[in-house]
């Protein structure tokens, strides 16, 4: 019963975010008529704009070889974030000593680290992995040490208690324990990541859709490049609603228990 | 044996070890790749002492505070509203979650066709990079007010901005006063993005500094920011404190 109004409710959200979407769309347009037709453009113009970049493949092409530093950006950051993570979590000695640390190089605003990017690893698609990865990896660690720290010291004792040691205490309890916040810290990962993704495209060598809204800039064309920056911003948000989606499926009873 | 020594002095070893890393990785790369802490206080120093660093850095500041302070005046009254009316909520709440993740150095190129690069893009950028993350805190803020203060004031036959100004805002300080310290975090990210995107106030010497033959000039304006948001956060916790010390009573300083 609780599941079927659970359906219920959220169908009826899909509703309230279309007739948002459209109303937004609507203020949107108006807004647009009202300012000068030459800088600011209608969500018509971009509608029309975007579907010749479609209908041409180059905005097809663009936003693949865009998603792969995204990929291949946000792999190292988990790869670099779960063991770190872990480490300062479970860890006191760990987390005294490279909690301030990472605290202090979190302070900084990622994209000041973009020039010491490129004397690292230069203008291409290391330099925007590399942009990725510096931009993505410290909130991953942050969130999946503080959910590390919080895993319930009663289910280890009780493990303990029945004799799990070793790897199986890895594999039956840390894992499963662990597989939450992984995946909340893949929630604030991708976003940050896809945010990185057209950041790296702007600030280093412009290419794919940096190529795109830079060319876009020198023709005053407001469509393309708004068109561009909404096409980014809704596959962040649909990322992290499907890491949202994942989240209720595999870990829905972490959510329940707490 | 860990707890018995206090929190500074793990923040000691901490500072300790990081320089001593840092001091070996910077001997083994060299100056061109990674300056060494010894190359880089010198220069730190001396930047510090000719002092155009700071007003540069105080004139950063400060413009990113008005547009911080315009995103906190818009943002919290609207995030509260979200949570108090329903149709409101519906309306704006799907394009705040896009604004929170949408990329500022996209809208960077857009901002500069439309407001030019001068104050008004800085004023821009930094109020929609910060803007949507104090909504979103003030709605849940707002959502998760005990139902209880509300009825009974209501039982008081307190409504209207009575309401909002007796009952819900004080109840919200702490909510308040998280907003403001992730929102100037933001604020301050979005600042320089803009500012290393025209090339012009402190985030422009950011740029400049990555020219340099050495990198120990970057690395001294990376620690400077690092001072300045450490401080900027600080400044927000201290004022949460001064004006209502019993919030930091109860939730342990936070």
């Amino acid at each position: 019963m609780a599941r079927i109004a659970g359906i219920g409710a959220r169908s009826g959200h899909g509703v309230l975010y279309v007739s948002s979407f459209v109303a937004g769309l609507v203020v949107w347009h108006l807004i647009s008529r009202m300012l000068p037709g030459v800088t600011f453009a209608s969500p018509l113009d971009v509608f029309a704009a975007m579907s010749d970049r479609v209908a041409d493949g180059t905005l097809p092409r663009a936003f693949a070889s865009s998603l792969m530093h995204f990929g291949v950006g946000l792999a190292i950051s988990a790869m670099i974030a779960i063991p770190v993570g872990l480490l300062i979590g479970r860890n006191d000695i760990a987390r005294r000593l490279l909690n301030p640390i990472i605290n202090a190089l979190f302070a900084i605003p990622s994209v000041a680290f973009v020039p010491f990017i490129v004397i690292w690893f230069g203008l291409f698609f290391e330099a925007r992995v590399a942009v990725v990865v510096i931009m993505t990896v410290f909130d991953m660690i942050i969130t999946i040490a503080a959910g590390a720290r919080a895993i319930d010291p009663g289910v280890l004792g009780a493990a303990r208690a029945f004799g799990v040691r070793g790897t199986r205490m890895l594999s039956a309890i840390y894992l499963p324990a662990s597989l939450p916040f992984v995946l909340t810290a893949l929630r604030v990962g991708v976003v940050r990541a896809t945010n990185a993704m057209i950041t790296a495209e702007l600030f280093l060598a412009a290419v794919n859709l940096g190529k795109m809204m830079q060319s876009a800039s020198s023709n005053f064309d407001i469509a393309t490049m708004m068109g561009v920056v909404f096409l980014v911003s809704l596959f962040g948000l649909a990322m992290q609603q499907l890491v949202g989606l994942l989240e209720g499926r595999l870990v829905g009873w972490a959510r329940q228990a707490s | 044996m860990i707890r018995r020594h206090p929190d500074f002095v793990w923040g000691l070893a901490s500072l300790g070890l990081a320089v001593v890393v840092w001091e070996i990785a910077g001997r083994l790369v060299g100056d061109l790749l990674f300056a060494p802490p010894s190359t880089v206080v010198p220069i730190l120093i001396s930047l510090l002492m000719d002092g155009r660093i700071l007003v540069d850095l105080a004139a950063t500041v400060g413009q990113m505070l008005a547009g911080f302070a315009l995103a906190c005046v818009v943002g919290f009254p609207l995030g509260v509203l979200m949570a108090r009316v329903k149709w409101i909520d519906m309306l704006v709440h799907p394009w705040i979650s896009m604004l929170v993740v949408t990329s500022m150095a996209a809208l960077a190129p857009i901002a500069i066709l439309l407001l030019g690069t001068g104050f008004m893009l800085r004023l821009f950028i930094v109020f929609a990079g910060s803007v949507g993350y104090i909504v979103l805190i003030a709605f849940d803020g707002a959502r998760s007010v005990s139902r209880e203060y509300v009825d009974v004031a209501r039982s008081f036959q307190l409504r209207g901005p009575a309401l909002y100004r007796r009952v819900l805002l004080p109840a919200l300080f702490p909510y308040a006063m998280t907003a403001a310290r992730l929102g100037v975090t933001h604020a301050l990210r979005a600042m320089i993005m803009a500012e290393m995107f025209v090339i012009t106030g402190f985030g422009g010497m950011i740029y400049r500094a990555g020219l340099e033959i050495s990198t120990a000039y970057l690395i001294s304006h990376l620690i400077l920011l690092m001072a300045v948001s450490g401080v900027l956060t600080w400044a927000v916790r201290r004022t949460g404190e001064r004006l209502a010390p019993w919030y930091a009573l109860k939730y342990g300083g936070a």
